[in-house]
């Protein structure tokens, strides 16, 4: 920690724990935990400012090795409790740490509801598609016909996309990163901090023991930039090495094109509006799947509308404000009182 | 003889659900006991008897989904660990109040709230007192081997019809995860829906004709029929009472001292009845079988016989509760115990039976 002209700040290691980190060699999670302590360290907050709530799985181990506050409390309430502190407490940052299996499965309800009153917190949503504690099962966004130890010989469900369940809950922000990107995840982690709402970040998270490589035709160096398209608000949607291809908006569908054949030049690719209240175009990015599309990374969706704790001050405010009863006195004196003869 | 096999606890409970007729299994992973889910899995009983596995989003869609099978006169059940059967206990006091059979497996892991994943006999109070909400009760089995794990699978079924009440298997972490020598029962076809209704055709949603409408619930809010439903269910857990104590009783016609323990506590009792007699003190055990109901007729009558008692368990003293209003304080009733995911040597019960109820 430095301190310059009276001001904090911070590095990247002040956010880290003494506690040893207990995940296993080379998954995904240390990358976003590292990316997360950066995103921190440059936001100019204290670190006794935060509060990182998780629930139950692997990346709920987090609250541990973050030198902030946090609590590591039940399956899938994760999003309830965060919602709790940060009612209580408005002025903290709230961090929520949830896997898929926490925040889709058992915390689905709590996890809608959540976004859907538009909170102030942040919601890192870890998605290797299994559930690693418990050893290898299938988890919500596992997709079909995919083995695992509790469906052998493939389920038989479809999976959630983590972005449309935001989307249809009236979600105002979804970001999505990967975890091999460290510099992206931060990115998308600062923006999810200073948008004023419920931000869910989904992160594309590689479980090296139970689910190795569930991410690699996304995350492979060799071909990510033709799988990944990263979207920069009033940005055109371009992808590829050389950024040859793009998206186009085509009778209501979006379409891959490349430039300068079959006419389409710059002047057609769309230009990427985070901040457009209507869902339709964020809802056919969120839904981009190879091998037609590239996935959509960064931050698809930022819209500011109103703030459940903002609204909840204001009312208890205005209440008291218009009340006449300011004390007991005016209380006994309301006139709903009378005297025991 | 039934086949023989060496099993793990929890694989056994899978095996022997499908060799019994059962109809539905849901459940969520957790740990100690995934591998109940993940055995029926891999076994496929769909293809061979028509069993549905299905793994649910949680616990509490899981004992809900019983509730959906149970109506419907199917033998359906589910298995967790004791976080897991916490969020089961609004979906048990409600199939226990709407008369419903299921079977729940409750693998014990230490807590209160996550805990730790290693065993513990900590959730007795909420398996005999309840569970829930209400005045009810789950016919509770608590397996000790795994030999019992597989042969409580049937009789948990089959008490739970009769009763038209939830039964549990109370087990823990360490009977889960241990391998033993098993006999398995041998394969018993599912009932056909001619059978489904002659057992459960007055309650049963099986699509029979002309029969008295019935309607799976809970709820009355006319006080005095709701007292009727409760003086019914009580009738049901008094004739439980009398009619399905089940207990083991070893050495204790000349015992001076009686252990009382279950489940995985009990078998580390055995030892420390061992070292004990070497060491010259006449030790028996009574080891209940069913935790509800509890063997509490013969305690009271053990208890005109010996000197004292001690309740060895994994717990902080639970049971212990319902071995004291048993003796009625004929003789001292004593508690020894480890608990927080910590199993008890033989040793420490031997002295803790020499320090508390011997003396010296
Ligand atoms: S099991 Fe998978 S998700 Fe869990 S720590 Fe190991 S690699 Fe990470």
């Amino acid at each position: 920690m430095l301190v310059m002209e009276d001001q904090l700040v911070y590095t990247p290691k002040d956010f880290k724990s003494s506690n040893e980190v207990r995940w296993c060699p080379g998954c995904g999670d240390h990358a976003i935990m590292a990316a997360i302590q950066k995103a921190m360290a440059g936001l100019g907050k204290k670190h006794e400012d935060y509060a990182v709530i998780s629930g139950i799985g692997c990346s709920s181990r987090f609250p541990y090795y973050m030198s902030t506050y946090g609590f590591h409390t039940i399956h899938g309430r994760a999003a309830a409790i965060a919602s709790g502190v940060k009612c209580a407490n408005p002025e903290l940052s709230v961090w929520q740490i949830s896997g898929d299996g926490d925040a889709l499965a058992i915390g689905g309800n709590h996890f809608i509801h959540t976004i859907r009153r538009n909170i102030d917190l942040n919601l890192i949503l870890f998605n290797n598609k299994i559930y690693g504690l418990t050893k290898g099962q299938y988890s919500p966004t596992t997709d079909r016909g995919f083995v695992t130890k509790t469906s052998p010989f493939g389920t038989i469900e479809d999976p959630f996309i983590p972005g449309q369940l935001v989307l249809g809950s009236r979600g105002t922000f979804f970001a999505r990163a990967i975890d091999n990107n460290v510099k992206l995840c931060q990115e998308v982690c600062e923006e999810a901090a200073k948008h004023e709402g419920t931000s869910v970040v989904e992160v594309l998270q590689n479980c090296v023991i139970f689910n190795e490589g569930v991410h690699a035709e996304i995350s492979n160096p060799k071909t990510r930039a033709d799988n990944q398209l990263h979207l920069v608000h009033g940005k055109p949607m371009l992808f590829g090495k050389e950024n040859e291809k793009g998206i186009v908006w085509e009778h209501g569908h979006l379409k891959v094109v490349e430039l300068g054949k079959d006419g389409y030049t710059i002047d057609d690719i769309m230009i990427h509006d985070a901040h457009e209240p209507s869902r339709a175009v964020h809802m056919a990015l969120i839904n981009m799947s190879l091998p037609e599309f590239p996935v959509a990374m960064g931050v698809i969706r930022a819209v500011k509308t109103d703030v459940y704790d903002e609204m909840m001050v204001k009312q208890i405010e205005n209440v008291q404000a218009e009340s006449k009863i300011k004390n007991m006195d005016d209380l006994l004196n309301s006139g709903d009182t009378w005297v025991v003869e | 003889m039934g086949e023989l096999r060496l099993m793990k606890g929890n694989e056994v409970i899978a095996e022997a659900a499908i060799r019994c007729g059962c109809d539905g299994y849901f459940g969520y992973p957790i740990t100690p006991q995934s591998e109940v889910m993940e055995t029926l899995m891999i076994r496929r009983p769909w293809d061979e008897t028509g069993m549905v596995v299905l793994q649910a989003e949680s616990e509490v869609a899981s004992i809900n989904m019983l509730y959906g099978g149970a109506s419907t006169g199917k033998k359906v059940m589910t298995s967790s660990s004791s976080p897991g059967i916490s969020l089961m206990a609004e979906g048990l006091s409600y199939l226990a109040g709407a008369e419903l059979p299921c079977l729940v497996v409750n693998v014990q892991r230490a807590g209160p709230g996550l805990g730790t994943i290693q065993p513990s006999q900590a959730d007795y109070f909420q398996a005999v007192k309840g569970c829930g909400h209400g005045d009810y009760k789950l016919i509770v089995l608590a397996p000790a081997s795994v030999q019992e794990m597989n042969d409580f699978v049937d009789l948990g079924f089959e008490l739970a019809f009769k009763y038209k009440n939830p039964a549990m298997i109370l087990t823990d972490g360490v009977i889960g995860q241990m391998m033993e020598k098993v006999e398995l029962a041998d394969f018993k076809p599912r009932w056909t829906k001619e059978e489904i209704q002659a057992n459960c055709g007055d309650w049963a949603c099986t699509g029979k004709k002309d029969r008295k409408r019935h309607v799976s619930t809970s709820l009355e809010l006319d006080s005095e029929l709701m007292e009727q439903n409760n003086l019914r269910f009580q009738a049901k857990y008094k004739e439980i009472e009398e009619n399905e104590v089940r207990y083991e009783m070893i050495d204790c016609e000349d015992a001076d001292y009686i252990i009382v323990a279950f489940g995985s506590a009990a078998r580390i009792c055995q030892k420390s009845m061992q070292i004990a007699r070497e060491q010259g003190i006449k030790v028996g055990m009574l080891r209940p079988i069913t935790l509800f109901p509890f063997p509490t007729k013969t305690i009271e009558e053990l208890a005109g016989k010996v000197k004292g008692f001690i309740s060895v368990e994994m717990s902080a003293g639970q049971m212990v509760e319902d071995v004291k209003l048993a003796v009625n304080g004929k003789v001292p009733v004593e508690y020894f115990g480890r608990y927080g995911g910590v199993v008890p040597t033989p040793g420490e019960i031997v002295d803790a039976m020499k320090q508390k109820l011997i003396g010296g």
